[in-house]
């Protein structure tokens, strides 16, 4: 119970507009937006953010594993909410980028706030039935020097993209959820393809 | 008054947010003798042993640049300026892209490597150091503590500004706000005095303006400090003429323009990477171009100035980005991604064969980077 409360006064605090929605999704396929289906294993707390791009999932609660699951992200849509006042120029996916531009978008998102990101692996990957990317890497955050790590897939179907992107502590949280999340990737499907 | 309140009332930061220095004050100042530590049931003595616990958090932080040789460096230099409170200062580096240095009361200096990058020479990095020894000889924090206390006011320094964050963080503004602008004009004035004692050309720190304000006027809706919540404090431009004004005085002085790039120079490509991830395409612009002006065979400003291009991929950029990369492929140690951006340029545009060439070039000189297999996909989808 602690962390369905613990999560969303997290993220209301990090500047959400109005607190997320906690849904503990049941286990099996799951449609996530209109074309992207997940099979899983287990359980995972599904965050409800508004104005995010990205489906929130997490086993240990946010800020210590996040699930980020994009579907169906379309060509010049912001990838995250720029902060109100701020100057940055926004995450935006444009259906034109290569898989490493992708991943530079991801890394962007992750470093904005001065966090370090060191990419371990990028390689062809397919993702959903789609010829796509898979890519490895590790951040330092800067708000709590945590050392993370991270692994994401994904690929572009018709012009929008579809991803998942888990990063959680590198010590014990990483590990214990990495094969889970492996799954996940092996058997999303992308509608329509 | 809370603990992040407290630790922002502490750390006195840097120039970015300060108002400024009022004319024909610089003379009959006589640094104070070493302070000696505050009984813990003060006041004081309960900021500095907050500060001491924040301390021993950032002597861990793996943003903390532990390079002896540029620690034992930036320490000499703050050594120059402190004078006999040298022993009390002990100057940490983080890896952090703002532009930013702070000091609490109890002699821990943060110098923020966004700073770093900015600075053109050892001067420069001394102004800006010598305005936060001035605050700490001043004790500008125990005298804002106690203002605070007295105003029960601290709330509104306290306050989460939306969109300031991404300038430096709670710490930073916290700080910039809790100074009045009679304490900030006393750091500069000491600022200057201690710089000009130390051997260094004054007027560098009227330079940092310049520099500074290159960037903020770059900015969509141009200078913060021109409106908004910015309003309340004079604009920088105000700082640079008055110490400009007041370093005219203080003739002569040294750069070390030269020590300091040979000191710096292992680290500016990381610093560089840290500043393109910032997302603030037209500062990054701004101070690169500056930079290029001021070192035009380095290839390091001019490829980052090419991703920046790249990345923003407005009119004209992609054309930007390319002269970039080429210019920074005709100096030694370029880096080698210079030629997987031109790749990514010219796959944009639809120039195959150019495409090509540029990955190709990228994996003869990076053949074990982390994204060599993506990139050999890619010259498998173009065609050998």
């Amino acid at each position: 119970m602690r962390k369905y409360i613990l999560v969303p006064c997290f993220l209301w605090l990090a500047g959400c507009a109005t607190p997320p929605t906690p849904v503990k999704p049941d286990s099996g396929e799951q449609l996530v937006g209109d074309r992207l289906t997940v099979t899983l294993d287990g359980s995972w707390n599904h965050i409800y953010i508004p104005g995010q791009a990205a489906e929130h999932w997490t086993m240990e609660g946010l800020p210590i594993d996040d699930l980020q699951i994009y579907s169906g992200i379309k060509d010049g849509q912001a990838m995250q909410p720029v902060a109100r006042g701020s100057s940055a120029t926004p995450a935006v996916f444009h259906s034109t980028m290569q898989p490493d531009e992708i991943v530079s978008l991801f890394e962007s998102m992750l470093t904005r706030d001065g966090s370090t990101f060191q990419l371990v692996k990028s390689e062809p990957a397919t993702f959903g039935g789609a010829k796509g990317y898979h890519f490895e890497f590790k951040v330092v955050r800067k708000v709590d020097s945590v050392e993370l790590s991270g692994v994401g897939y994904g690929a572009v179907s018709n012009g929008e993209l579809f991803s998942i992107v888990y990063i959680a502590p590198r010590m014990t949280f990483f590990g214990r959820y990495q094969a889970r999340v492996e799954n996940i990737a092996q058997g999303a499907r992308i509608k329509g393809i | 008054m809370n603990r992040r309140g407290f630790l922002a009332l502490g750390c006195a930061c840097g120039a970015l947010l300060r108002p400024g220095l009022s004319r024909g004050d610089g003379a009959g100042w006589k640094p104070p003798p070493r302070f000696a530590r505050p009984d813990i049931a003060s006041d004081e003595g309960g900021l500095w042993a907050l500060m001491d616990r924040e301390e021993t958090r950032l002597r861990r932080s793996p943003f903390r640049i532990k390079d002896r040789g540029l620690n034992d460096y930036i320490q000499g230099i703050a050594c120059r300026l402190g004078g006999e409170h040298c022993p009390d200062i002990r100057v940490y580096l983080v890896r952090t892209p703002w532009f930013n240095a702070s000091m609490a009361p109890n002699g821990m200096m943060q110098v923020w490597s966004g700073l770093m990058l900015r600075a053109d020479n050892e001067a420069q990095l001394a102004a800006v150091l010598g305005h936060e020894i001035g605050h700490y000889l001043a004790r500008h924090s125990v005298d804002q503590l106690r203002d605070a206390k007295s105003r029960t006011a601290f709330a509104s320094v306290l306050g989460v500004v939306p969109g300031v964050g991404a300038l430096a963080g709670l710490g930073v503004l916290g700080a910039g706000f809790s100074y009045t602008r009679d304490h900030e004009r006393e750091a500069d004035r000491i600022g200057v005095m201690l710089m000009n004692k130390a051997g260094y050309d004054a007027s560098e720190a009227a330079k940092v303006w310049d520099n500074l304000l290159l960037e903020l006027e770059a900015r969509p809706g141009g200078n913060p400090s021109k409106n908004g919540f910015f309003a309340s404090h004079p604009p920088a431009e105000e700082r640079q003429s008055a110490l400009a004004e007041l370093a005219r005085t203080m003739p002569g002085g040294t750069t070390n323009a030269d020590i300091w790039r040979e000191k710096t120079n292992a680290f500016r490509r990381e610093w560089l990477e840290d500043e393109v991830k910032r997302g603030q395409r037209e500062e990054s612009v701004a101070l690169l171009t500056r930079k290029i002006a001021a070192e035009p065979e380095q290839p390091d400003y001019l490829y980052f100035r090419g991703e920046v291009h790249r990345l923003r991929a407005g009119e004209g950029d992609y054309d930007a980005a390319l002269a970039d990369y080429e210019a920074a492929s005709l100096e030694a140690g370029a880096p080698p991604e210079l030629w997987r951006g031109m790749g990514t340029v010219y796959r944009a545009r639809r120039e195959i064969p150019e495409a090509r060439a540029s990955y190709r070039s990228y994996l003869d000189a990076a053949p074990k980077a982390p994204d060599a297999p993506m990139i050999k996909s890619y010259l498998e989808e173009l065609g050998q």
